[in-house]
């Protein structure tokens, strides 16, 4: 398989009133094409900033960041981004909102519609185009923010806990549906999230992180073939064995 | 017992009780009036609301009370547009451009604090007692109120939709027209709210001031005369304008910002 | 990033510096616009220097106009914040209150305080009584309007955890609506003294002897705008010194009042 991210020895410090923090102490970590990557850690460690660092949206204190080969250093079109709190625009509809990548690239509005609509179509919000976010539940936003993603048809997709908001029964939902979606459009998807069983679910590979100064602790395959299940044997067997390795301090 | 709570009532009790307490306010106005020393110096309001009516055909000095309202609406809406445009141009600018900040806040800082109303002499001087001297009034009024609210506007756009924006591809002059621009409408709207407030309160104060038409020239008017029921047509003039004007305005907003549900 | 900052500070000052410099050429060097329409800086000044000691033309110096106009506006603040927070509160904790005062209290909100000034005027006379009910009534609104949507910002979760514990009915509005309310009520204070400033200029510029307001007004009657000038800028200044002066209050109250 093909190498598509590579971070070499990534660090990141933030300076404050109080010194400097080291968020990212050190990070070597590959990601493969067409992969779905979790990485898992605890609460507060430095997975989102690590995520940043790799989506371009925060520079690097030192190591680099490659791409497809081409170093990383600002945001852009061929990096998709899930967030958290879905940071869609509210005052654009779901279509506004899926189509604004291609719309900003130049794209024709005959095309840039068409395409937005499959994506709309493929997370299952079709007949929601006019509406608003703020009109749709927790995890109809996070679909259109999927979607929005997918719509600008990058090489990478990094997610940013997007279901963390959400209540458990959606979580389950969007996860499984979240798969499909990927199974049908595979990318290249790195997925952070601090909730195990998510991550064992998803997983083609897991990070597990350290805490601050956030490392790569260990790496796990996940063969089990999907779709999984939460209760098969072999998944809690992973559970248990991801679980016994995380730092239990706070 | 049900939990204690601040939400409302039902709208048929609220205006039942609104109209039981408005026509007691009225009665008890209208029989100290008739009854007591307060007749002196005091109109009823059977009188006001009757000589509003009459003024509608009867003209108080060249107008009838609807001409005055739409003179007085005509120098609002010219000094609230131009102060309004201007006001929302530099707002922006200040809150997007860092070094246009720092051009222009000393000069604004200097002018915020002074009360449009302490205008009027000095607009006098400079464009005489006619129309441009009240144009210009209203449109300090305007500008003052709008430029900070859209500065706060800009100012208050969410980081995140910005960085969601640069990583959908969009360019710096994207991300201020499609990004910045929208995200500040709600707080512009607010400034609007507050200015056309202190605009219609503006014009009346420079109506009563210098002018020989207008609902504050009504007012004025009413004084020198010593006709107190004039001076109350007037002021009825004003309250009506100035709550249909905020009424306009928030309907307007609500058209425009379907998508900013309020207190949400 | 410092040096940027710095350089922000310098083109500040700078369009400080030429905004001056231009006027004071065009007016006290170049003489472009004639004294009666436009004085200069040094002019200006020059006037304010004088206006301290001496009561030409309109009577009283600087410092008597202030003390006139600032003692009105404060005792009409004063009462408006008095007589309109706890209406305010009251209307918004009692629903019998809110039913019947409400509708009131609307009738004569939209209606600015300065619109009042010639009935005051006709009722009580030229004197300080008119002027004070007058700015009573400006600072009356925003503290009422304030106070009630402070009240009303009060979670119903809150209160059933003080009915839980048995607080009575006053006790919940002591110790978990009026803290709630407090940022948006001290936020009702600022704007109404801002409102009574206004105000008060207002009256005086219509029927005074005295007062700031009085001040600009007659000097636009025999053309001297460098007074008008000079009150206009003590009237900003003053306007801003209270709204500063209230701001750290503000602090000081809501320390603590997290929202």
């Amino acid at each position: 398989m093909k190498d598509m991210i590579i971070c070499e020895k990534v660090s990141k410090t933030f300076e404050t009133a109080r010194g400097n923090v080291d968020v990212i102490g050190d990070v070597s970590l590959t990601v493969h094409e067409n992969e779905l990557l979790v990485l898992f850690g605890p609460g507060q460690c430095g997975k989102s900033t690590l995520l940043n660092c790799m989506s371009g949206l925060e520079p690097v204190t030192s190591g680099s960041v490659t791409i497809n080969g081409r170093h990383i250093d600002s945001p852009g079109p061929d990096r998709g981004v899930v967030y958290q709190r879905t940071a869609l625009f509210p005052w654009l509809t779901v279509m506004g909102n899926v189509e604004y990548g291609p719309k900003v690239r130049g794209m024709d509005k005959k095309e840039r519609r068409e395409k937005a609509q499959y994506y709309i179509n493929l997370v299952g919000l079709e007949g929601f185009e006019n509406s608003y976010p703020n009109q749709l539940s927790g995890g109809m936003q996070q679909r259109v923010g999927i979607a929005r993603a997918y719509c600008n048809e990058p090489d990478v997709l990094f997610m940013d806990e997007p279901f963390g908001h959400l209540d458990a029964q959606t979580r389950y939902l969007m996860q499984e549906d979240l798969i499909k979606i990927w199974e049908k459009e595979k990318r290249t998807v790195v997925f952070v999230t601090n909730n195990i069983e998510e991550a064992v679910y998803l997983a083609d590979r897991i990070a597990v992180l350290t805490n601050c100064p956030t490392r790569v602790k260990t790496e796990f395959e996940i063969t089990l073939p999907r779709p999984r299940n939460y209760v098969d044997p072999e998944f809690l067997r992973l559970r248990e064995e991801i679980g016994s390795v995380v730092d239990k301090s706070l | 017992m049900t939990g204690r709570s601040l939400k409302g009532v039902g709208s048929y009790r609220k205006i039942g009780a609104a109209a039981i307490s408005i026509a007691v306010f009225l009665l008890i106005w209208q029989l100290a009036v008739m009854f007591t020393d307060v007749g002196i110096v005091m109109v009823g309001p059977v009188e006001v609301i009757g000589r509003f009516f009459v003024s509608m055909v009867e003209p108080i000095g060249h107008d009838t009370i609807q001409m005055h309202i739409l003179w007085s609406l005509s120098r609002v809406m010219t000094g609230f547009i131009l102060g309004s445009v201007l006001g929302i141009v530099l707002g922006i600018l200040m809150g997007w451009f860092r070094p246009m900040n720092a051009l222009f806040r000393p000069l604004y800082e200097i002018i915020r604090p002074i009360p449009p109303i302490a205008w009027i002499p000095l607009s006098i001087v400079w464009f005489g007692i006619g129309e441009p001297s009240k144009y210009f009034i209203i449109f300090l009024a305007a500008f003052s109120a709008i430029t900070m609210n859209a500065f706060a506007g800009v100012k208050a756009v969410d980081p995140e939709l910005i960085g969601a924006a640069r990583m959908l591809g969009a360019n710096n002059r994207q991300v201020f027209t499609t990004i910045v621009l929208p995200s500040c409408v709600p707080h512009i709207f607010a400034g609007l709210q507050i200015a056309i407030g202190s605009s219609w309160a503006t014009v009346v104060a420079a109506e009563m001031v210098r002018a020989s038409q207008g609902v504050g020239w009504v007012i004025i008017r009413g004084q020198d005369s010593n006709s107190t029921v004039q001076i109350m047509v007037g002021i009825v003039a004003v309250g009506i304008v100035g709550f249909a004007l905020a009424v306009l305005m928030r309907w307007i907003e609500a058209r425009l910002c379907a998508w900013n549900v309020r207190g949400k | 990033m410092a040096s940027k900052k710095k350089s922000y500070v310098w083109l500040s000052v700078l369009s400080l510096v030429v905004f001056i410099g231009i006027w004071y050429l065009a007016c006290d060097v170049l003489k472009l616009t004639k004294a009666s329409t436009l004085p200069g800086p040094v002019t200006v000044v020059g006037t304010f220097i004088d206006k301290l000691t001496q009561t030409a033309p309109d009577g009283a110096t600087l410092f008597q106009h202030i003390g006139s106009s600032l003692q009105i506006a404060m005792s009409g603040w004063a009462m408006g914040v008095i007589i309109g927070t706890p209406l305010g509160i009251a209307m918004a904790w009692y629903k019998k209150i809110d039913l019947y005062a409400r509708p009131l209290f609307d009738l004569i909100r939209p209606v600015p305080g300065l619109a009042w000034i010639p009935l005051m005027i006709l009722l009580f006379g030229i004197g300080l009584t008119s002027k004070i009910v007058t700015v009573f009534l400006s600072a009356f609104v925003p503290c009422v309007l304030n106070s009630y949507t402070g009240i009303r910002q009060t979670k119903d979760v809150h209160l059933w955890v003080g009915q839980t514990f048995g607080a009575s009915d006053f006790q919940m509005l002591m110790k978990i609506a009026v803290p709630t309310s407090l940022p948006l009520v001290m936020t009702g204070v600022r704007v109404a003294l801002g409102a009574s400033w206004t105000c008060i200029v207002a009256a005086e510029m219509l029927a005074s002897t005295k007062g700031l307001g009085y001040m600009i007004q007659q000097a636009r009657g025999i053309y001297r705008p460098d007074i008008i000038i000079c009150g206009m800028i003590t009237i900003g200044v003053i306007g801003a010194l209270f709204s500063w002066l209230l701001t750290l209050v503000e602090k000081k109250v809501i320390k603590g009042v997290k929202r």
